[in-house]
């Protein structure tokens, strides 16, 4: 008989680095034993023994460097947990699971991206490689809002991404005394974007409540409802279609998902603001 | 596949006797409480046919209740994979149907390994229903009382002897080192099997149209203050879920031993309980309980067809037997489909 394969087997990964990114969010340098592929948008489960398993969204770039990046906000037990991780430490990872950021009909066009918060952390490996074949787009924006300026995360691919002529704006909620720049919510700014919304694809992720208002301005701004993309967040034990809690109007978020057009989620009623 | 042999009754327990040298015999046997369970069997004779529905349903030896997954230690990970060789006498055929619904469920793009290789090493012997209990209505879904596939062996009690059928290379095997207790089927055989059939078809009390009830609610004939009262009379026990021969979610918790050793568990999990798809940051999607109550109805009845074809019930009547608040599927698909029947007649 043919080996099954051992689905709910977390494989061996190293916690190779740590870095506080804000009060609330650390971001993990991990190394699995058995390195595998991924795409932008997938998401692995994070195990740590005798304390559980939860869902992250892979924050790294495939073939850049041979580690995984996980970017994690402490919110309860699990993540907590995580947060009290060292390097060297053993953790265990399942994935890569879900389905990806589709970029392929975006070619041709003016590209936004929209985030909030720890939001970013799964728009990156995407951002970068739209940027990687920058000469097959057209416009590409990036309108990213965070609680106040030292929380913003990744500025060092922020201002990568600007030498590489992308637009992007930047917003906090609270400013503190040296920052200049905008303050409010981003859907305050997304008329800053210069993209053609009849003609542009958006892809945006953040706090629930922040992706429901985005992508309904940004659908009232002209933008198809199809060209719209998020990634929902559910409960989820196994990442593998199995476990039902993330089961969602005849959807699996896990593995129909987790990235869905503002157009399913729509057509499903899928619970984006729970 | 589904070849034909007879068995005279007289020879039935010594070919189980037999059976069982090679694999562990389950079968259903009374319980504490005269309920029927299903468990290993230590004296034939003790095996209960004819009797109500088993409670759980046979899936839990696919799926327990409860399962260590696997064992985590500074060595690793061991998988604690279950897969010793079973033989499940005294199935039913709706049961049976489950089981071929589960099998396309845990498997699919990803195989779930626990199930499956359980699944690969189970063999079961269904009956055939002479005798339907007053909540089965499997007769309107196609998977009962009696099957034409699917099964590995079923058997069909025709008075003195059973017809028994080989629906799999599972059944084959079980069947091909003893053939000598076998007969040819004749024509008569099948002719008593047929009556057989039919007497029992005229016995149901239960006719449910799920049908009728799926394209109600697709066509918007069921509204929100229908389902508020549904909502209203569940318990939340999670009783219907367990029973179930169809539910399948699960939880997965860690149970450590020491800082470095454990093991992790599923457990069985129901999507009617309110923490099932809470979230951090105190977010409950599904916080009121129309939104659980509706979740279990429209998987069954409407997402469970567009996945699989199939409706997500097999008419088993567990959950009527074991529903407190009476909202069990035969109750509410019926009040779904007769609703406005009723309306029309006046009273209400
Ligand atoms: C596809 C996907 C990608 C994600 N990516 C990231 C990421 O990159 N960074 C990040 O910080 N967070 C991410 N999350 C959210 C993260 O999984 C939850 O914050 C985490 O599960 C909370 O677990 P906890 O034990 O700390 O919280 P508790 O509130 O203590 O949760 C207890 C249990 O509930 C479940 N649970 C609670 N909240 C969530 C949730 N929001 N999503 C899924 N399960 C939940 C978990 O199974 C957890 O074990 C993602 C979620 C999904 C579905
Ligand atoms: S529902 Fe049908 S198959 Fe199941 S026990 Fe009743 S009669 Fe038999
Ligand atoms: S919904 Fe009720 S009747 Fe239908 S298969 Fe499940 S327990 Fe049996
Ligand atoms: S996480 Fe288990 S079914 Fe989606």
């Amino acid at each position: 008989m043919s080996r099954i394969a051992e689905i709910y087997l977390p494989s061996k990964a190293k916690v190779i680095d740590v870095i506080e990114m804000t009060p609330d969010s650390k971001l993990f340098m991990v190394m699995p034993e058995m390195p595998f592929k991924y795409k932008p948008g997938q998401f692995v489960m994070f195990s740590l023994w005798g304390v559980g398993e939860v869902p992250i969204s892979i924050a790294s770039t495939f073939g850049v460097q041979k580690h995984i990046e996980l970017c994690v906000r402490r919110v309860g037990h699990v993540t907590s947990a995580i947060h009290r991780l060292k390097t060297g430490d053993d953790i265990g990872i399942r994935g890569p699971f879900g389905n990806a950021f589709p970029i392929t009909n975006a070619r041709g066009k003016d590209t936004l991206f929209v985030a909030g918060g720890v939001g970013i952390a799964p728009l990156r490996y995407l951002i970068n490689e739209v940027i990687k074949n920058k000469k097959d787009f057209r416009r590409i924006e990036l309108i990213y809002g965070s609680r106040n300026p030292s929380e913003i995360l990744f500025m060092d691919d922020i201002n990568s991404w600007q030498k590489k002529g992308i637009n992007v704006v930047l917003t906090v909620d609270r400013k503190d005394k040296d920052w200049r720049g905008n303050t409010g919510i981003v859907t305050e700014h997304l008329n800053k974007a210069k993209v053609s919304f009849k003609d542009a694809h958006a892809f945006i992720c953040g706090p629930s409540v922040m992706i429901k208002a985005v992508m309904q301005d940004i659908s009232q701004l002209g933008m198809y409802e199809e060209n719209i993309f998020t990634t929902l967040e559910s409960h989820m034990k196994c990442g593998v279609g199995k476990c039902g809690h993330c089961y969602a109007d005849g959807k699996y978020i896990c593995i129909d998902g987790p990235v869905f057009s503002y157009r399913e989620i729509r057509q499903y009623n899928l619970n984006c603001t729970p | 596949m589904n070849k034909g042999m007879v068995l005279e009754k007289s020879k039935l327990s010594y070919w189980l006797r037999q059976l069982r040298k090679e694999m562990s015999l389950i079968g259903p046997m009374r319980g504490e409480n005269s309920d029927i369970v299903f468990k290993t069997v230590e004296n034939i004779h003790e095996i209960v046919l004819d009797c109500p529905a088993s409670i759980p349903s046979p899936k839990e030896f696919l799926f327990p209740q409860k399962e260590k997954m696997f064992r985590y230690s500074k060595d690793g990970v061991e998988n604690l994979r279950g897969n010793k060789g079973r033989l499940i006498f005294g199935v039913r055929s709706c049961d049976i149907s489950a089981i071929t619904l589960l099998d396309r469920f845990y498997g699919g793009k990803f195989v779930d390994d626990y199930y499956m290789s359980r699944r690969n090493n189970t063999i079961f012997i269904s009956i055939g229903c002479n005798n339907p209990d007053i909540t089965c209505f499997c007769i309107g879904l196609g998977s009962g009382p009696f099957l034409s596939s699917g099964f590995d062996i079923q058997l069909s009690d025709l008075g003195d002897r059973y017809l028994v059928e080989i629906g799999s290379k599972h059944g084959l095997e079980i069947i091909k080192d003893f053939i000598h207790l076998f007969s040819r089927p004749k024509k008569l055989d099948y002719d008593d099997q047929y009556e057989a059939i039919l007497s029992s078809q005229a016995r149901f009390e239960k006719r449910i149209n799920l049908e009728n009830a799926r394209q109600k609610i697709l066509s918007g004939q069921v509204n929100d203050s229908f389902w508020e009262v549904v909502a209203q009379r569940c318990f939340e026990c999670g009783g219907c879920v367990y029973e179930c021969p169809l539910c399948t979610c699960f939880n997965v918790i860690d149970r450590p031993y020491s800082p470095t050793d454990g093991v992790r568990l599923r457990v069985w999990d129901t999507c009617l309980f309110k923490g099932f798809t809470k979230m951090a940051g105190n977010i409950w999607p599904a916080e009121k309980k129309i939104m659980r109550t509706k979740r279990w109805y429209f998987h069954k009845l409407i997402y469970y067809p567009e996945q699989f074809g199939k409706f997500g019930c097999v008419g088993c009547g567990r959950c009527t037997i074991t529903c407190p608040g009476r909202i069990d599927m035969a109750t509410i698909a019926s009040k779904i489909d007769m609703g406005d029947r009723r309306r029309k007649g006046g009273g209400g």
